[in-house]
């Protein structure tokens, strides 16, 4: 080694790292950026998202014979299902004119949730290799998962809306509402997977839990039964009416049922929840991005 | 790209070297410091696993009972891969460094380019810091094609950089045709060529070469090292993780020892490569 080297390395010795590192211009690396600077390349990063999701939701097909086909036959097989389920062998319609769009609208709407979380809860713990190779705003993966599910809903919705027209509903002008509730019902999921991708990566046992939750909210969001109805409309069925998937299975239908008139309070609930957790879910994201990638 | 496992290995490059090829000696005409590595330590979590207690005889019934149970529930291991390394790169240099299997050596690449959290100590940096590696970003399931836009996306570029480079992509990989194929059908060659050539599209400000394996046919190894070449006049600073001690020779001027966790020696390419080979020499199994 050269004397200026002994000489740097006698510096470094003596604690004179960050004087050095402003002496010639260097930036610490591994803290994390501030908020506007990752939004910031979140946003130069969008194409990035689009590309990510749609291959992955082009990629979970590609393996068939029938190959992108499995898009709509992957929903029609679902429908069939519950509708042989809870329509024929378990009868609860009760409180429910068209039980038929019901069940399909709450099926599909749920699992748009249910699936965009499970996704994205393990948006660092499966992509880990990547974290571990490539620069990039975390909060991309979580959200290119969930933007992969939207995709993967876009061939389900055209299903729903043909079975949901076979049963004898009308179109009316409320359908044009439909694509807003999906949307609003994506940035919600989206910001439920920010707050769990960053959980699961600081503790991955909550992985095991989540399908319990899942089921619990599927079973208490009013997927195959009218809340008011079996529930009724006191403390507990506000509660349950209320809550966000059930709002958003609520919003859905009220945008193809005349059974559900559009409801002011339920648009209001749909929107708050959505932008409470997009906005605080990506804060909660934010603030572990330095620490991603260590287990 | 969840649920899709990584292709291959991190990088299945290794450049062809002649051990003659004289290695570049930049002397006085190093610029200034590209990278100021402070006390560095990296520490993993290891889920479901633990050591066995050190000391097992003394310990009484109950604590080795205890212990047992511990090795598999709540069992979360510290693995201290770095423990406290320093050093200082300037632009324009070639560093190799060397060691043995689990010394530390993809561990201190990943921290020093910003991608696994330290556990202590500071990194500086000048400009951004890349490993030559996109492998994980792909989808073995998509084509060629599509695997180009993922990856060059996932490096940083821009879409319309992707499209201007993708027939330099194509060309220099040499797949042809086969691009429009799943990169499942491809054989570990094809991938490897694929997957460099969309590495080496970006070029950083300091980059990292990670353990390279011997793949693809003596051309395309030519070629590799022609543009490992280019890209470090480029690139300012570069690191090659090497177990050739020719190539590190060949392409480095200095070169980091890591032993354990920590820098065992720093120097001049030739004295810090003899130490290590007669390190390394008794290990080896007599003949
Ligand atoms: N993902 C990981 N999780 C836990 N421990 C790891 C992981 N990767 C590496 N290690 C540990 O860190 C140490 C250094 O590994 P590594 O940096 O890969 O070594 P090298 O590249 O020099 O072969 C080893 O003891 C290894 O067991
Ligand atoms: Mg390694």
């Amino acid at each position: 080694m050269d004397d200026v080297s002994d000489d740097l390395a006698a510096r470094l010795a003596a604690g004179d790292a960050a004087a050095l590192a402003e002496e010639h211009g260097l930036a610490r690396i591994g803290s994390r950026p501030a908020l506007g600077a990752y939004i910031r390349s979140l946003w130069s990063r969008r194409y990035f998202i689009g590309v990510l999701a749609t291959s992955r939701a082009y990629a979970r097909n590609q393996n068939t014979y029938l190959g992108q086909l499995w898009a709509l036959l992957n929903p029609l097989l679902w429908a069939g299902v519950y509708l042989f389920v809870f329509g024929v062998l378990l009868d609860t319609s009760r409180g429910v004119d068209n039980f038929i769009g019901f069940l399909v609208i709450g099926v599909f709407m749920f699992r748009f949730t249910s699936s965009s979380v499970t996704a994205g809860a393990k948006a660092i713990t499966s992509n880990l290799a990547l974290v571990r190779s490539l620069h990039f705003p975390r909060a991309l993966l979580p959200m290119s998962i969930v933007l992969a599910e939207l995709a993967t809903l876009v061939p389900a919705v055209l299903v729903l809306c043909v079975i949901v027209l076979i049963t004898g509903e009308p179109l009316t002008w409320s359908w044009l509402l439909f694509p807003v509730a999906v949307i609003v019902q994506w940035v919600f999921n989206t910001g439920f997977s920010f707050i769990l991708a960053r959980l699961v990566a600081q503790a991955r046992d909550l992985l095991n839990v989540l399908p319990f939750v899942l089921r619990g909210l599927m079973y208490t969001s009013g997927v195959f039964f009218s809340i008011d109805h079996y529930v009724g409309t006191g403390v507990l069925g506000s509660v349950l009416a209320y809550q966000p998937v059930a709002v958003y299975l609520t919003l859905a239908r009220s945008c193809l049922l005349q059974d559900f008139p559009p409801d002011p309070l339920v648009w209001g609930f749909g929107v708050g929840w959505a932008l409470l957790f997009a906005v605080g879910g990506f804060l909660f994201f934010w603030r572990a991005e330095e620490k991603y990638g260590r287990d | 790209m969840t649920d899709q496992k990584p292709l291959g290995e991190e990088i299945d490059f290794e450049p062809d070297v002649d051990p003659t090829d004289p290695a570049p000696k930049p002397g006085a005409d190093l610029g200034g410091l590209s990278l100021i590595v402070d006390d560095v330590h990296v520490t993993y979590r290891v889920y479901g696993g633990r050591r066995a207690a050190a000391s097992g005889d003394e310990l009484s019934v109950v604590r080795r009972l205890l212990n047992r149970t511990n090795r598999h529930i709540g069992a979360v291991t510290e693995v201290k891969a770095i423990r406290g390394v320093s050093f200082v790169a300037r632009h324009g240099e070639a560093i190799g460094i060397v060691g043995r299997n689990g010394s530390g050596k993809s561990t201190l690449l990943r921290a020093v380019a910003g991608l696994l959290p330290l556990s202590g100590g500071t990194v500086y940096i000048s400009g951004e810091a890349s490993l030559l590696g996109v492998n994980a970003a792909l989808m073995k399931d998509l084509t060629g094609e599509r695997n180009i836009m993922i990856g060059g996306l996932a490096l940083g570029l821009t879409a319309t950089e992707v499209r201007e480079r993708y027939d330099e992509i194509v060309e220099f990989s040499g797949i042809g045709d086969a691009v429009n194929l799943p990169m499942k059908a491809y054989s570990s060659g094809m991938g490897a060529r694929l997957r460099f050539a969309i590495s080496s599209a970006a070029r950083p400000d300091v980059l990292m070469v990670d353990e390279a394996l011997a793949t693809g046919d003596a051309e395309f190894r030519a070629r590799s090292k022609q543009r490992i070449d280019e890209i470090r006049e480029q690139a300012g600073t570069i690191f090659l993780v090497s177990h050739s001690l020719a190539a590190v020779r060949s392409m480095c001027s200095r070169v980091l020892w890591i032993d354990k966790g920590k820098l065992r020696m720093d120097g001049p390419v030739d004295e810090v490569c003899d130490a290590y080979q007669e390190f390394t020499r008794p290990r080896r199994p007599a003949r």
